[in-house]
C-alpha cells in the first residue's frame, strides 16, 4: 500500500517552550525504501521569527520552499517590513489550498515567534487546513510512534536548553519506529534572541 | 487631454500626436519625446558608478510641511537584494514599473535558483516600456529610471532607461529636472576608478549646485548605496545625519576650493 506522501520519507516535530519554539527534522533523503542522501534539508528560516518545515513528496517540498521565499521577498519589498508568523501560515494554507484540485503532497509545519514575542506553532494537510496548538505538532511518516513520545516526554514552559533535549529524544526515537525517516536530526531553536541549530547523530540506519 | 481637430488649419504635426503607435512625418514618436518632457519636471536623480559600489542621489520635490512622513522614498526603490533604482517622473507609473521589476526578479530567481543579472532585469522592463509605444494605443509611462546593482558576471553596474524603452550603462549619469546641468558637472568632475567615498562626494557636490532649493537640507534629497558586504549585496539608504555630514564635508570642500 504506497501512498504518494511516503515515498520521500520524513519526520518533523516542533515544541513550544518558555517564549520559545523549536523545530527538528530527520535528515533522509529516501525513494522508496533505498537511501539515496542523508543531509536532506526540511526545515527552512523565512526570516528572524519564521520556520517552516515541509514533509512528503520531497519534489514539492522544494518548489513550495522557493514558491515560500518568491511571495516572502515581494512582500518584504512591498510593505517594507518582514512577514509575521501568522501572515506566513495564513499564505501557506491559501498556496496549498489553490491546487486544491491537484494538491501539493506536503503536509507542512509552521514556528515561530508572533509579533509579541509569543510562540506560534501551524500544523496543516496538504490542502492547507491550519491546526494550531500550544504544545506540540508533527507531520510525518510515522506519526503515531512520534505521538506517543511527544504525548509522554512534553511539558509546558520548558526553557530553550531543556526544550531541545526533549525534542530531540522525541524525533531521534520516534524515528527509529520507522524505516522512511532517520538518519540523524536537525533541531532549530528560535528565541527572540536568535536561531540556534544543532546537528544530531542518531541511528544511521 | 483634448483631442486635436480634423481642421485643415491644424497645425501638421499634432495630427500625429494622438495615437502613440505611429511615426510623424521626421520619424519621431511625440508622445514618447512628451513623456520625456513630463519627466524634466521631476525631481533630479543621479547615479555614480565606482570601483567598490553604487551611489544613488535624488532630490524630492514633494516636501511639505503637511506631508505625513512617508517610511518608504519617493524616489528610491528596492528592486529585488541586489538591484535598487532611482525614479524621476510620474510617481504612479513609477509604482506600475517597479511592481513588474520586482515580479521579473522573483520569478527569474524562482525558475533559475539565483538573482537576476541587472542587465536582464533593465532589459525586461525596457521591453514592457517599448510595448507601450508600439501596440494598444496606451501612452508611455512617464518615468526615467536609474538601475544600480551587482551580479557575479559584471559586477557592480549602473544604467538608465527612459518611455522609448532605450536603455543604456553608465558610469555616471542623471535623470529629471536640471539634466542638462547636472550631466555637464557629472563629465566634469567624474573620474574613473572612483571610490564609493569619493563618488558619494561628488553626487552630493553636484545635487547642491543644481539642486532647485538654494540651501539644501537632509530631508530634501535621498542618497543611498549599493555595495558589497561580507559577499552579500547591500542596499542601504543614508539618514539624515549621514546626509547632513555629506552636505558639511562638500560645503568644507568648495570653502577650501574658492579659498
Amino acid at each position: 500500500m504506497s501512498s504518494i506522501m511516503q515515498y520521500n520519507g520524513a519526520a518533523i516535530i516542533a515544541m513550544v517552550g518558555k517564549d520559545c519554539v523549536a523545530i527538528a527534522s530527520d535528515k533522509r533523503f529516501g525513494i522508496r525504501n533505498q537511501t539515496v542522501g542523508c543531509e536532506m534539508k526540511k526545515v527552512f528560516q523565512m526570516n528572524d521569527k519564521v520556520l517552516v518545515g515541509l514533509t512528503g513528496l520531497a519534489s514539492d517540498m522544494q518548489t513550495l520552499e522557493q514558491k515560500f521565499r518568491f511571495k516572502n521577498n515581494l512582500y518584504r519589498l512591498r510593505e517594507e517590513r518582514e512577514m509575521s508568523v501568522t501572515a506566513f501560515s495564513n499564505m501557506v494554507s491559501s498556496l496549498l489550498y489553490e491546487s486544491r484540485f491537484g494538491p501539493y503532497f506536503v503536509e507542512p509545519v509552521v514556528a515561530g515567534l508572533t509579533e509579541d514575542g509569543k510562540p506560534y506553532l501551524c500544523g496543516m494537510d496538504l490542502l492547507g487546513a491550519p491546526v494550531l496548538t500550544d504544545d506540540f505538532m508533527l507531520a510525518g511518516d510515522c506519526p503515531e510512534a512520534m505521538f506517543g513520545l511527544c504525548e509522554s516526554l512534553y511539558q509546558p514552559n520548558l526553557e530553550p536548553d531543556d526544550l531541545f533535549e526533549v525534542l530531540a529524544q522525541c524525533l531521534l526515537s520516534g524515528v527509529d519506529r520507522d524505516c522512511l525517516s532517520g538518519w540523524g536530526c536537525v533541531v532549530h531553536v528560535l528565541t527572540p534572541q536568535g536561531l540556534t541549530t544543532r546537528h544530531l547523530k542518531g541511528r544511521m540506519d | 487631454s483634448e483631442r486635436p481637430t480634423r481642421d485643415a488649419t491644424a497645425q501638421m504635426s499634432r495630427r500625429y500626436d494622438s495615437r502613440t503607435t505611429i511615426f510623424s512625418p521626421e520619424g519621431r514618436l511625440y508622445q514618447v519625446e512628451y513623456a520625456m518632457e513630463a519627466i524634466s519636471h521631476a525631481g533630479t536623480a543621479l547615479g555614480v558608478l565606482a570601483t567598490d559600489g553604487v551611489v544613488l542621489a535624488a532630490e524630492k520635490k514633494m516636501t511639505s510641511k503637511l506631508l505625513e512622513p512617508a517610511r518608504s522614498s519617493e524616489k528610491m526603490y528596492m528592486i529585488d537584494d541586489h538591484v535598487a533604482c532611482a525614479v524621476a517622473g510620474i510617481t504612479a507609473d513609477a509604482n506600475i514599473l517597479i511592481n513588474q521589476a520586482r515580479l521579473h526578479a522573483q520569478r527569474y530567481m524562482y525558475n533559475y535558483q539565483e538573482p537576476q543579472p541587472v542587465e536582464q532585469l533593465v532589459q525586461r522592463l525596457c521591453d514592457e516600456k517599448q510595448a507601450y509605444t508600439q501596440y494598444g494605443g496606451l501612452r508611455p509611462f512617464g518615468v526615467s529610471m536609474l538601475y544600480a546593482g551587482w551580479d557575479k558576471t559584471h559586477g557592480f553596474q549602473l544604467y538608465q532607461s527612459d518611455p522609448s524603452g532605450n536603455y543604456n550603462g553608465w558610469k555616471a549619469t542623471c535623470i529629471g529636472a536640471n539634466e542638462k546641468a547636472t550631466t555637464s558637472l557629472l563629465k566634469q568632475e567624474y573620474k574613473d576608478g572612483v571610490a564609493l567615498t569619493d563618488a558619494l562626494q561628488l553626487a552630493i557636490k553636484v545635487l547642491t549646485k543644481t539642486a532647485d532649493s538654494t540651501t539644501l537640507t537632509p530631508d530634501k534629497f535621498d542618497i543611498a548605496t549599493v555595495t558589497l558586504v561580507d559577499g552579500k549585496v547591500k542596499y542601504s539608504q543614508l539618514s539624515e545625519v549621514q546626509g547632513q555630514a555629506l552636505l558639511d564635508a562638500a560645503k568644507e570642500e568648495t570653502a577650501s576650493a574658492d579659498a
